[in-house]
C-alpha cells in the first residue's frame, strides 16, 4: 500500500485516450483490456509460461506496449528468447498469492520499492543477482537487495505561465505564495508525492526533508501548511484529473506526475506551460522477480540487465515519458526533450528520492490528517 | 398456517429471494467486514467517533442534502404546481421536458456543470463579455457548484412526487373557500397547502435519502474539498485499501439515514405520507 502503483496504473489510462485518438492499435488496445485485470494472471491461457518463454508483467495499456517495442522485441532480437507482456497489473498481493500458490507464471514484474521491500522480507521475491545485473547502472539508492530500479517519474511543479503573468513560480515557497502568485493550485487527494513540497515550503533543504517529515511535529507543520493553502487548492485524484484541470485553465500551479506534464508540454498552447524539477520528488518503479520463476533465475537476470542499456532507455522516455535510470541515458537524450527528462543530472540534482521505509511507517495516520487539513 | 396463506407465501417468495440474495446478504457481508477487518471488534467504530475528518465530512454531507432538499422542494413544488394548474395541452410535453433528463446519464450532467461553471466555462465568459465582472468567479470545486449540480439533478426527483400529490386534489375545496370570501394567499395557505403536505414530504425525504448518498456529482464538482461521506468511502476503500474502515463509514451512513427517517416519523404519520394518496 506505500507502494505507488497508480502511476503504472495511470498509464494504462494514457494508452486508453491513445487509442481514441487513433494513435494505439486495435491489437494493442485488446491487448490493454485483457490486461485491465478481468482476467487472472494464473489461468489465463496465454500467461502460461513455458521455460522457452519469459514473462514480464506490468500495468497494462500503453506501458505494455511500449515495454514490449523497447524491451521485449529487442531482448528476443538480441537472444532469440520470446517475451510475453502481460499487463495485468503484479501488485504485491498477487505475487505473494502466486508464491504461496506454488504456480508461479511470472518472470520479472514492475513492482514498487515498497511492495519489493515487504514481499523481499516475507521470502516472495528473489534477491537480485548483482553479478549480472549491474549496480551502477541505476540511480544510487534504486538498487534494493530484492528489487532493483527500471525507470522513475517525479512529482513536479507545474505551471501555466499565462494564469500567472508570466510570474513562474519556481521554488515551492513560490507556490505557497498566493499573493505574488495568484490562483488555484492542484495537489494530490493523497499524500503521496506532496507533503514534501510543503516541508520545502517551509524552507527545509531538500536533503533533510524526510528527516524534518519523521517526527511528529514535523508531519504536523506540513499539515498545517496546507491548512492554510486549502482556499486556493483543488485535489486530483487520478492522472487524467491533474491533466484536465491544467487544460481546462482551473489551476495556475499544480504538484503533478511528469508523466501528464510530459503529455500536456504537446497540448497545451505555446508558453502556457511550464514545468519545474525543482523540489521534485523522484520514484523509481523496481523489477521483481517472484520465487520460483518459470524460466529460471538467470534468464530474469539477464532481461533485466538487457534493459539498462541506456539507449533503450532514451527511447522508453521518448515513446512514454518513463524517465531513463541509467545515470549515463542523461546524455542520450535528445536535446528537445532534456529537459522533461527527470533523471537529467541538472533535474537530478535539486529532486529527492521518494523514500518508501517513510511512507511505510507514516502514510496511513498522515493521510487522515492530510484530509481533515482539506476539509475541516 | 392455512392453504391460502401459504399460497400468498409462494407468491412473494421469488422477490423476496432476490431481495434478500441481492439486497440483504451484502449488507450483512459489509456489516461482517466493518467489525472482522482489519482486526475484530469495533476498533473501526471507534476510530470513526474519534476522527474529526469523518464528522466534517458528515457535517458537509447532511448540510448539502439539507440546502438541496430546501432548494428541491421550493423550485419542485413551482414546477409541480405549474404542471398540475396551468394548461391542459402544453402538459404532456411539460411532463416529457421535466423527464428529459433521466435519459441523460448522471456523469454526462455533471460533466455539463464542469463546462457551464469552469473558470474558462460559459457562465463566466458570458459574465466577462458583459463586463459584469473583472475576473472569473469561483463557481465550481465549492459547495456553491455542487449545490448547484446537486439541484438539477434531484429536481425531478422532488417534482414528481408533488405532483402526483397535487393531481388527486380536488379544486372544489380552493374555490370554496374562495367563495367564502379569503383571499388568494389565505386559501392557498390554508386550504391547498396542506393537502399537499404528504407529496412535500414524500419528495423531500426521497430528495435528502438520495443526496446523502450521492457520489457523482460531489466527487466531480467538489474539488476535493466538498468531502462528502460517500466520496469519504471510496478513498478509504480505493485509494487506502481499508476495506473496514469503508464499510463502517457505510454502516455509519445507514444509520444516520434510518435516523433521519426515524425522526421525520416523529413529526409527520409516514404511513399515511407516504402510503395514502388524498
Amino acid at each position: 500500500m506505500s507502494d505507488d502503483f497508480e502511476n503504472r496504473r495511470d498509464l494504462a489510462e494514457i494508452a486508453a485516450t491513445r487509442y481514441r485518438e487513433g494513435r494505439l492499435t486495435r491489437r494493442g488496445f485488446l491487448a490493454a483490456m485483457t490486461a485491465m485485470g478481468i482476467l487472472p494472471a494464473i489461468g489465463a491461457g496465454k500467461a502460461n509460461a513455458a521455460a522457452s518463454e519469459l514473462v514480464i508483467v506490468n500495468w497494462g495499456g500503453k506501458a505494455a506496449e511500449v515495454i514490449k517495442e523497447v524491451l521485449a522485441d529487442t531482448y528476443t532480437a538480441a537472444t532469440g528468447m520470446k517475451v510475453f507482456i502481460d499487463g495485468s497489473g503484479p501488485s504485491a498481493g498477487r505475487i505473494r498469492a502466486m508464491v504461496e500458490s506454488g504456480a508461479v507464471v511470472w518472470d520479472v514484474c514492475d513492482s514498487g520499492a515498497g511492495s519489493a521491500i515487504i514481499l523481499g522480507q516475507g521470502g516472495y521475491i528473489q534477491p537480485i543477482d548483482y553479478s549480472v545485473v549491474d549496480k551502477t547502472k541505476v540511480l544510487e539508492g534504486t538498487a534494493y537487495t530484492h528489487g532493483v530500479g527500471n525507470y522513475v517519474y517525479s512529482y513536479v511543479m507545474a505551471s501555466n505561465p499565462k494564469l500567472l503573468g508570466g510570474n513562474v513560480p519556481t521554488s515551492w515557497q513560490d507556490v505557497w505564495n498566493v499573493k505574488d502568485f495568484p490562483g488555484m493550485r492542484t495537489f494530490r487527494k493523497s499524500v503521496r508525492g506532496m507533503l514534501e513540497s510543503a516541508t520545502m515550503a517551509m524552507g527545509v533543504p531538500t536533503q533533510d526533508v524526510y528527516a524534518a517529515l519523521d517526527t511528529e511535529d514535523g508531519i504536523d507543520a506540513a499539515i498545517a501548511k496546507f491548512r492554510a493553502l486549502r482556499e486556493n487548492i483543488i485535489v486530483w485524484g487520478s492522472g487524467s484529473e491533474s491533466q484536465n484541470l491544467f487544460l481546462q485553465e482551473e489551476v495556475s500551479i499544480g504538484n503533478i506526475w511528469s508523466t501528464r506534464a510530459h503529455l500536456l508540454k504537446d497540448q497545451m498552447d505555446e508558453g502556457a506551460f511550464s514545468v519545474s524539477f525543482n523540489g521534485g520528488v523522484i520514484a523509481p518503479g523496481i523489477w521483481v522477480v517472484p520465487n520460483d520463476n518459470p524460466a529460471g533465475t538467470a534468464e530474469a537476470m539477464k532481461f533485466i540487465a538487457h534493459g539498462q542499456d541506456p539507449a533503450l532507455q532514451v527511447k522508453w522516455l521518448e515513446l512514454i515519458g518513463s524517465g531513463p535510470i541509467n545515470p549515463a541515458a542523461a546524455a542520450l537524450v535528445p536535446e528537445a526533450l532534456k529537459k522533461w527528462n527527470p533523471s537529467s543530472p541538472e533535474n537530478l540534482v535539486n529532486q529527492i528520492l521518494y523514500n518508501d521505509e517513510w511512507y511505510a511507517k507514516n502514510q496511513i495516520s498522515a493521510e487522515e490528517k492530510y484530509i481533515d487539513a482539506l476539509i475541516n | 398456517m392455512s392453504l391460502d396463506k401459504a399460497r400468498y407465501w409462494l407468491l412473494a417468495l421469488p422477490a423476496l429471494t432476490i431481495m434478500i440474495v441481492f439486497y440483504i446478504w451484502p449488507l450483512v457481508g459489509i456489516l461482517a467486514i466493518s467489525v472482522t477487518e482489519p482486526a475484530v471488534g469495533f476498533g473501526n467504530y471507534a476510530k470513526l467517533a474519534d476522527s474529526s475528518a469523518v464528522q466534517t465530512s458528515f457535517i458537509i454531507t447532511f448540510r448539502v442534502a439539507a440546502i438541496t432538499t430546501a432548494l428541491c422542494v421550493l423550485l419542485g413544488y413551482i414546477v409541480a404546481w405549474s404542471i398540475t394548474n396551468v394548461t391542459g395541452r402544453m402538459t404532456p410535453l411539460m411532463i416529457a421536458l421535466l423527464l428529459l433528463p433521466f435519459w441523460v446519464s448522471v456523469l454526462i450532467r455533471s460533466f455539463s456543470w464542469i463546462v457551464l461553471l469552469g473558470r474558462s466555462g460559459v457562465v463566466n465568459d458570458a459574465l466577462l463579455g458583459a463586463g459584469v465582472i473583472d475576473a472569473p468567479l469561483r463557481l465550481m470545486h465549492n459547495e456553491f457548484g455542487v449545490i448547484i449540480a446537486m439541484v438539477h439533478v434531484m429536481l425531478p426527483f422532488a417534482v414528481l412526487p408533488i405532483m402526483a400529490n397535487m393531481r388527486g386534489i380536488d379544486r372544489a375545496f380552493t374555490e370554496a373557500a374562495r367563495g367564502l370570501g379569503a383571499g388568494e394567499w389565505t386559501a392557498f395557505r390554508l386550504v391547498y397547502l396542506p393537502q399537499t403536505m404528504p407529496g412535500i414530504i414524500s419528495g423531500a425525504l426521497l430528495v435528502f435519502v438520495l443526496s446523502l448518498g450521492f457520489y457523482i456529482t460531489p466527487a466531480l464538482l467538489g474539488g476535493g474539498r466538498v468531502l462528502m461521506v460517500s466520496e469519504y468511502i471510496t478513498y478509504q476503500i480505493q485509494e487506502f485499501l481499508n476495506w473496514g474502515l469503508g464499510s463502517a463509514l457505510s454502516v455509519g451512513l445507514l444509520i444516520a439515514t434510518a435516523a433521519v427517517l426515524a425522526v421525520a416519523a416523529r413529526f409527520v404519520n409516514l404511513r399515511t405520507a407516504l402510503l395514502e394518496r388524498s
